[in-house]
């Protein structure tokens, strides 16, 4: 009985592409304390991508280094205001060695009664 | 003894982009414990060993490094060095002359060199630190008083009680004179045995305050102690920015001696 030996090698690619969206870090990130990038690596990567428009802001909290911040929220809104709910909304999952994305989206609602002439 | 005589050189640096793990290679590499940090030829931070051990690998250097780095000159007597780094909490001075860095200086060298000039049984720093402080203010002719600090009858002592008191009242003596001085303007030293020298920047009155306090018997475990203090100051010596260090300690030594042999004649007159 003669011996066949088959021997064959392969490679199977797979491709999955979507948009980049600039800025990936959408309006805000928070920085873990022990996380693989940090607060003046953040700020780089957002002054490269996307000048003038985010702010790091570095925080004495437990698990959570700095949040990068889209600077256009500062003005609906106080930064006070906009860290104490992120901290308490994201601080509850966060560990320290991770960073989180998010969309912050603020809107205003007026109503307002005038006097008609 | 200053500075520039123990600071090492040349200083290694890096750039903050750089990620933690490439400096930790870096400094494994050349055996250092840290690098500063510079950015276009400023410099930024410093990084170190220690740093680097709680920041994750990934991470820059300049989420790693300490900024504001503290400098010193090198011509910066080690002592002041030392308090320094107590005052900044820091571990490591950038050593900058005329705005440029020419080295560095850490705790471990600045620590070992002061325990090379330091008194074991006093705490004290010894002559040579007197030496240095005096011709550093003889060269820049900057006026002070010198006090040579003698025990009375110290050998009395030793032979009556025995060495191991003895040596008690001589740390008691120091800790008194350490509690006395002042550090911004005053230098002590033990220069041997149970001699002392002070080197004062306040002028005659301060020595005069000094003196009367000295000469006033204490105990030290329930031993009567007293001293004689011999000085030497501009009044005394016209010549004396001309003169060199050692002279000024000996005319002082000797003053003391005079002050001694006089209160010696005055209990025990001579007979004849």
């Amino acid at each position: 009985m003669s011996e066949h030996t088959y021997y064959s090698r392969k490679a199977t690619l797979a491709l999955k592409i979507s948009e980049f969206e600039v800025p990936p870090m959408q309006d805000l990130l928070i920085v873990g304390k022990r996380a693989p990038i940090g607060p003046e690596a953040v700020k780089r990567m957002a002054d490269a991508l996307s000048p003038d428009q985010f702010i790091v802001i570095k925080l004495d909290h437990p698990t959570v280094e700095a949040v990068l911040l889209r600077k256009s929220l500062l003005q609906l809104m106080d930064q006070e205001t906009i860290l104490k709910v992120i901290l308490e909304e994201a601080g509850r999952i966060l560990e320290d060695t991770m960073v989180l994305r998010s969309e912050l989206k603020i809107s205003l609602s007026v109503q307002r009664e005038v006097h008609l002439a | 003894m200053k500075v520039g005589e123990i600071l090492s050189s040349p200083v290694h640096t890096i750039t903050p982009d750089k990620s933690v793990r490439y400096a930790a290679e870096l400094m494994n590499e050349l055996k250092i414990g840290s690098l500063v940090v510079t950015e276009g030829g400023e410099t930024v931070g410093i990084v170190t060993s220690r740093d680097l051990r709680v920041t994750h690998p990934n991470r820059i250097v300049a989420d790693a490094m300490s900024r504001d780095p503290k400098s010193i000159e090198p011509d910066v007597y080690i002592w002041n060095a030392w308090d320094l780094l107590n005052e900044f909490g820091v571990e490591r001075l950038l050593v900058c002359e005329d705005g440029r860095m020419v080295g560095l200086v850490t705790r471990e060298q600045i620590s070992g060199k002061l325990s090379e000039l330091r008194d074991p049984l006093t705490g004290l720093y010894r002559s040579a630190y007197i030496a240095a402080v005096g011709e550093d203010l003889l060269k820049r002719r900057v006026p002070f008083e010198l006090m040579f600090i003698d025990l009375d009858n110290f050998r009395e002592i030793n032979k009556t009680y025995g060495h191991p008191v003895g040596d008690d009242v001589i740390v008691s003596f120091a800790n008194t004179l350490k509690s006395q001085i002042d550090k911004s303007s005053e230098y002590l030293c033990r220069y041997a045995g149970d001699e002392f020298v002070i080197i004062t920047l306040q002028g005659e009155q301060r020595v005069r305050g000094i003196v009367r306090q000295l000469r006033q018997t204490v105990y030290f475990c329930q031993v009567e102690v007293s001293a004689t203090v011999g000085k030497v100051g501009p009044r005394d010596a016209p010549d004396f920015f001309d003169l060199p260090f050692r002279e000024l300690v000996t005319r002082a030594s000797l003053a003391g001696t005079k002050l001694k042999s006089h209160a010696d004649t005055a209990k025990n007159p001579p007979v004849g």
